[in-house]
């Protein structure tokens, strides 16, 4: 049996209309239009990648953008006046701070200064608090776009044993309270787990987010299962001709894709959902900001 | 019978003696730590708790106080009540006692205690905390039963673990905790299709769930931990009494070690909780220092 493969570009790119409506609504009804700030600090060319691109997708669904570029030297006095002033400014969202940050400035003070209500990469100790006690926050966007996939193909996912590899706390512990918050029977698995071959085969559900090039192989995964594959490794690919490399995920994709029911491709899966939740928080943001309804189908 | 029996009490003792220790030794340099126990309305419902907290607190030498509001104060009232606590250098920790009255929302109250003074780790900010593995202020009972599993001859890291129950003050908190031990957690709730497939491969269970006898001993794996949070009044022939989530007697002949309801968690937590107040005075005691304090020689 061929399993399903999840388009996330597809999939992305529904959410992104959805984005697109509510930001239309909002300007025609409510004479709002949600914006997203995004603050870089240096010149790191990837950084400068992701930002270009989340400008560009912000301003596509009709949503302001406003791009704040920072000298590698700036203080961390300066930064903190900057998002001070973006957390007061109410024609401001959703605060982002593209990181890394360079390495003279406090990562998590920062990222603390950020109003939590406008925090739409979900990373406030107080969002993290709030995701972790039941309540409304703002959630990471890599494990709310998994959560979307999941809920699109499964319909309920009440029930269903989730097996979540990997414990960052970008993914993998709010991938864990997000599917619980589901009412999955949840495991947390990691490097320390004894038998994780055995842990992962007992899953409906398997998340993967090591990091890790194609480190579970089809026969751990139990037949019909659904595989979301966050991890994104760039190893060599010398069958492509002296010097290439080629882009794989944690799982092995011929062999899982085999026995799974359905699988997220690397590229190409969870990848292209990451930036479209970011747009889909600052909308959330926008309407708790301004005390309207939660926007249908972009939240936990 | 083949479990050991936790003595509960006798962990708490301990845990006391080493607050005690610490109590001192910031009252020493000033720091004499103090709690703020806040009741609204009928303080009769929260009094045994109260009683409680106070004798344990006595022992521990951390200074306890008891107030309580008429039942019509405003939720703003409170709010201002509690923002002159977070304001008073001498207090180190309030306590925000349940039952409350209706028109009082109890997560509003704990989000309106500073973080610093969060002795019940129920501020978003303690949780979150304790998710990215800063294990400082967590909530007191949640703290207390993974204390006990600590207590006892088990390695940590890797141990297979099954939470029964995901309620966002025990059940999660446990989770978490454990998983930044190194073992590797399954959750389970009402929704789980098989809880005994799941407690059958853990090396240690906790249930905290409200519901007598929802474990039995063939749920479990031989030799595993079972530690039970769960306080019920049930009616027996021979009158009310008070039982956890657990059947003991069959859990004993299967387990290795299982906690008695009571005798168990209750006793560690409340003494988790005068562990906090030590804990919250020190992180405010640094606080200051890092902010008026640092002086230029």
């Amino acid at each position: 049996m061929a399993a399903k493969i999840i388009d996330g570009k597809a999939f992305a790119a529904t959410v992104r209309e959805k984005v697109t409506g509510h930001v239309t609504r909002l300007k025609e009804e409510n004479g709002i239009t949600p914006g997203l700030a995004v603050v870089l600090v240096g010149e790191d060319p990837a950084s400068q990648v992701y930002v270009r691109s989340k400008g560009k997708q912000t301003v596509e669904v009709g949503m302001n953008s406003y791009e704040h570029k920072m000298d590698v030297d700036t203080s961390q006095e300066d930064l903190l006046a900057i998002i001070d002033k973006l957390n007061n400014d109410p024609a401001v969202h959703g605060i982002l701070v593209q990181l890394p940050l360079p390495g003279h400035l406090n990562e998590d003070l920062i990222i603390n200064s950020i109003s939590p209500a406008k925090d739409v990469d979900g990373f406030h100790i107080s969002n993290v608090g709030l995701l972790g006690t039941g309540q409304k926050s703002m959630v990471p966007c890599t494990p709310l776009g998994c959560l979307m996939m999941l809920r699109d193909h499964h319909g309920s996912l009440s029930g269903l044993d989730a097996v979540v590899v990997g414990r960052s706390n970008i993914v993998g512990k709010p991938m864990a309270q997000l599917l619980l918050g589901d009412s999955c029977t949840v495991t947390i698995a990691h490097s320390r787990t004894k038998d994780l071959p055995d842990v992962v085969r007992r899953a409906d559900i398997v998340v993967a987010a090591v990091g890790r090039p194609e480190m579970v192989p089809g026969d751990w995964i139990k037949e019909g299962a659904t595989v979301i594959d966050v991890g994104i490794n760039r190893i060599d690919a010398p069958e492509k001709g002296e010097g290439k490399t080629r882009l794989v995920g944690d799982v092995h994709y011929e062999s899982a894709a085999a026995v799974a029911g359905a699988i997220t491709p690397v590229p190409g899966g969870v990848g292209p959902m990451t930036i479209a939740c970011l747009l889909a928080n600052t909308v959330t943001a926008c309407c708790r900001a301004n005390g309207l309804a939660e926007p249908e189908g972009l939240t936990a | 019978m083949r479990a050991a029996v936790i003595d509960g009490k006798a962990i708490a003792a301990d845990l006391r003696a080493e607050v005690n220790f610490e109590a001192q030794d910031l009252a020493s340099q000033g720091w004499q730590p103090m709690l703020i126990s806040v009741s609204v309305g009928d303080a009769a419902a929260s009094e045994i708790y109260v009683r409680n907290q106070q004798r344990q607190a006595n022992t521990a030498g951390v200074e306890f106080e008891a107030r309580n509001y008429p039942a019509e104060t405003s939720l703003e009232q409170l709010i201002g009540i509690l923002q002159g606590l977070n304001a008073d250098p001498r207090v180190n920790g309030v306590i925000i006692q349940r039952p409350l009255p209706d028109h009082i929302p109890v997560k509003v109250l704990q989000k309106a205690v500073h973080p610093l003074k969060d002795v019940e780790g129920m501020h978003p900010a303690s949780i979150g905390n304790i998710v990215y593995n800063d294990l400082a202020l967590g909530p007191c009972t949640a703290v207390a039963a993974v204390e006990i599993l600590k207590t006892l001859p088990l390695q940590m890291q890797g141990l297979n673990v099954t939470v029964i129950g995901h309620s966002e003050i025990v059940g999660k908190p446990i989770a978490f905790l454990l998983m930044s031990l190194g073992a590797t957690v399954t959750v389970c709730h009402h929704m789980t299709r098989s809880v005994a497939m799941h407690s059958r491969a853990a090396d240690a269970v906790f249930v905290a769930v409200g519901k007598p006898g929802l474990v039995t001993g063939d749920m479990l794996k031989p030799g595993a931990a079972l530690i039970d949070i769960g306080i019920n009044r049930v009616e027996t022939p021979d009158g009310p009494r008070t039982v956890g989530d657990a059947d003991f007697d069959s859990c004993a002949e299967v387990a290795g070690w299982i906690t008695p309801v009571p005798g168990g968690v209750g006793p560690v937590t409340v003494a988790t909780l005068m562990k906090n107040a030590v804990l919250a005075t020190r992180l405010q005691m640094d606080h200051y220092r890092d902010a008026y304090a640092r002086t230029d020689v």
